[in-house]
């Protein structure tokens, strides 16, 4: 589904991702993990096509992200670590936006718009100016937009920072309710548990660098993932 | 405390002349010489407007001795730019920022954030009021030649002058933002406020003009007038030279200040932090409407605009005057004939050329394609993760300005052909000339700030009204129009004006079709790599 090869991006004389390489199969969920400053929305911002790399190659469902990104967009829904939506807008109209970028049909978008924003209770904020809305709201808004369009693939920069108990856990059930149906996941966060509960594979960066990748039981064994985490951690410094 | 926040406002407010927000790196001083040097030329092309209406001013007044009505009408020609430069800019810049709440938790008292804040409106009002005051002085110093005191005291005087445009604004802004803190429909109660503000302050400027111009022309009636006038007297003799008006004026526009700060400190922490005027809207479903990806991207420029009074008051407001002089045109025919051809001197062929002149002047006064990739800000991922080419996103931006500018620029147009009854030829011509002179203001707005972007602001005002972009645009608007009339000048015994007006158009056409694809190609790269 989402193939980064030999990834390279460079700020200056900072090696910001250096020869990274993944792989995120259909079905799957893919953590990404990694200390403040490691690479990982870098890596993201680099596989959702926002970001110009220096070398590598990106692919989404065997498409070239340097060939045809438009194509590659069109395949991925992307959600930021800080979710700054158009604030002049409120959240039905940017939901109604997303869907007419997405050529989402008047059936579908509204069935979905009301499946989501039932589920997230959002349904009686959607008339608000999103300047009006917490953190929270804004991130619940930005998930229902992802999944408007129905993507197979969602690329997630730390998505459980400022979502309540009850939306963290009903996000972990849309995620995997995605993958159950073919699609994929690929998100960072610094939750180990969650990671931990909720990933089929997971990869370790540091300094840009992959450190360790494979399956849960592959990365961690019998220790916990924090521990691995830490230990590795250690190891590179 | 102060200098620390002052230099935060400066920063925010002068840092595209030393960093380029493109690269996020420092400029090179070629590229800073040539930022300022560009901005030099602008400046001196306007300035230049200005040196030619204070040597009209300057030398029979001076002759009769009436110095003061000369530095009074001067004056209030300053006073009218600095407070278009700057009113608009109040509320939302001291009411309206991101780091107003990580400000306002900090043991910071409240006048000296206002402090900070309003030097950037002072910095605005300024710079426009400068623009007439730079050329009167210069002008009055080589006519008149007046001495060390007399040039001390119209610096001064200038000085004073841009402490009262600051007032004036920022009263505006409390007021505002007073009345808007419990109204429902915010965005729309500034924006009529603030209109009407803008429309009684150019009355009342109207009125004082005309009676100035009556004593002007009719020195007798002065002693009866000066009854009248007190405060603009006093403007004109402390420029003068006269310390006792000056100290008299320094005194009144000082106290006026004072009185604003101490009102404007005494609310500002119960402004900034009362959001009572939300109204929460119920959402009702209703059947969703499909629209294409051209109009989806059209509907999020307009709900910008909108949605945002600084965006309309600072960038549409040719909008409003358009279409305040297509109804003065119809229904002062007659007056606005008798003006054009008075600067036609009677040649009725120049006609359209100078409706042209004076149509193109207030079209570009709209500048919303200028601040438009900037107003992306933190969300420019949104546009850059949807999967549309860049170019189109950038086409919406244009379609914008193009749909709020060039309809009343063509309702003002039809006004001007209906009143000075053109040939065919020639109202073909003004009708062209007008649609390719805001074509390439359009074009040329996006090209700046696809240059020049500003992603990083804590206040909207700062992109709208503060950047690089729309200075250049609206400046360079006004400079284009007064070259092309310069030109037109020149060339006025070799070219007829329809001919003047055809190569006009021609060349206008031709930059904006080379800048169009600029923008479709080079400029969509540069949207993508911001």
């Amino acid at each position: 589904m989402l193939k980064i090869e030999h990834l390279t991006k460079t700020y200056g004389d900072k090696r910001a991702v250096d020869d990274l390489s993944l792989h995120i199969h259909p079905g799957e969920i893919y953590g990404f993990i990694g200390h403040n400053g490691a690479g990982k929305t870098t890596t993201i911002k680099s596989a959702c096509g926002l970001l110009r790399f220096d070398s590598g190659i990106v692919t989404i469902d065997g498409i070239s992200l340097k060939k045809d990104p438009l194509a590659c967009k069109a395949r991925l829904a992307y959600i930021p670590d800080n979710p700054d939506l158009y604030e002049f807008m409120t959240g039905i109209q940017y939901l109604n936006f997303v869907a007419d970028v997405f050529r989402v049909s008047a059936e579908d978008r509204q069935s979905r718009i009301r499946e989501y924003a039932d589920a997230f209770e959002l349904t009686g904020d959607l008339a608000q100016p999103i300047s009006a809305y917490s953190h929270g709201m804004k991130q619940k808004l930005a998930i229902i937009s992802a999944l408007i369009h129905e993507p197979r693939l969602i690329v997630m920069d730390e998505p459980f920072v400022g979502l309540d108990p009850k939306a963290s856990h009903l996000l972990k059930e849309l995620m995997r309710g995605l993958c159950d149906r073919g699609g994929a996941i690929f998100f960072s966060t610094h939750v180990l548990e969650v990671a931990e509960k909720l990933c089929d594979e997971v990869a370790i960066i540091k300094g840009g660098k992959l450190v360790k990748s494979g399956t849960m039981e592959e990365v961690k064994g019998d220790a916990s993932l924090e521990d691995v985490f830490l230990e590795l951690e250690d190891d590179h410094a | 405390m102060l200098k620390t926040l002052m230099k935060k406002q400066m920063m925010e407010l002068f840092s595209f002349f030393w960093l380029d927000k493109k690269k996020n790196r420092k400029r090179t001083g070629m590229r800073l010489a040539a930022g300022i040097a560009m901005y030099a030329a602008l400046f001196g092309v306007i300035a230049g407007i200005f040196v030619g209406m204070s040597l009209m001013l300057c030398k029979p007044l001076t002759a009769v001795g009436m110095d003061w009505l000369y530095f009074t009408l001067t004056g209030l020609v300053g006073v009218v730019l600095g407070v278009f430069g700057s009113v608009f800019n109040t509320y939302a810049g001291l009411y309206l920022s991101k780091d107003n709440d990580l400000l306002t938790s900090m043991p910071i008292p409240p006048r000296i954030i206002l402090t900070a804040r309003l030097s950037g409106v002072y910095a605005m009002g300024l710079m426009y009021e400068l623009l007439v005051m730079l050329p009167a002085l210069g002008v009055y110093g080589v006519v008149a030649k007046p001495g060390i005191a007399a040039v001390l005291c119209a610096l001064w005087t200038t000085l004073m002058l841009s402490v009262f445009v600051l007032t004036l604004s920022a009263i505006l802004g409390w007021f505002v933002a007073l009345i808007s803190a419990k109204a429902k429909h915010r965005s729309l109660l500034v924006v009529v406020l603030s209109l009407a503000f803008l429309g009684g302050y150019y009355y009342l400027y109207g009125k004082a003009y005309q009676m100035l111009l009556d004593i002007a022309s009719d020195p007798t009636a002065t002693g009866k007038a000066m009854m009248r006038i007190q405060p603009l007297y006093l403007l004109g003799r402390g420029a003068a030279g006269d310390l006792p008006s000056l100290l008299l004026l320094t005194g009144m526009v000082l106290a006026l200040f004072a009185a604003m700060m101490l009102a404007l400190a005494r609310s500002y922490n119960r402004i900034v932090t009362d959001k009572r005027g939300e109204v929460k809207a119920r959402y009702r479903e209703r059947p969703a409407a499909m629209r294409s990806v051209d109009g989806a991207l059209l509907f999020k420029e307009m709900r910008r605009f909108l949605g945002s009074p600084n965006y309309m008051l600072n960038c549409g407001l040719g909008c409003v005057f358009m279409l305040i002089g297509m109804a003065a045109l119809l229904i002062k025919a007659d007056a606005v004939r008798e003006m054009l051809a008075m600067f036609a001197e009677g040649n009725e062929s120049m006609l359209p050329l100078l409706a042209a002149a004076a149509i193109c002047a207030l079209a570009s006064m709209n500048d919303l394609a200028a601040p438009s990739v900037s107003l992306e800000g933190k969300s420019l991922w949104l546009a850059q993760s949807l999967p549309v080419p860049a170019a189109k996103v950038l086409s919406a931006k244009l379609r914008l300005h193009l749909i709020f500018t060039l309809i009343p620029a063509m309702l003002l147009t039809a006004g001007a052909a209906i009143v000075l009854k053109p040939e065919p030829v020639l109202a073909a011509l003004l009708f062209a000339s007008v649609i390719a002179f805001v074509l390439f203001m359009a074009a040329l707005g996006l090209t700046l700030n696809l240059k020049m972007p500003n992603l990083n602001w804590t206040n909207e005002i700062v992109p709208i009204k503060q950047s690089a972009s729309v200075t250049i645009a609206l400046l360079g608007g006004w400079a284009l129009v007064a070259a092309l009339a310069a030109v037109c000048g020149l060339l006025r015994a070799r070219l007829s004006p329809a001919v003047f007006l055809l190569g006009a158009t021609a060349l206008l056409l031709a930059a904006y079709a080379l800048l169009r694809q600029w923008i479709r190609t080079r400029g969509a790269h540069i949207f993508e790599s911001l």
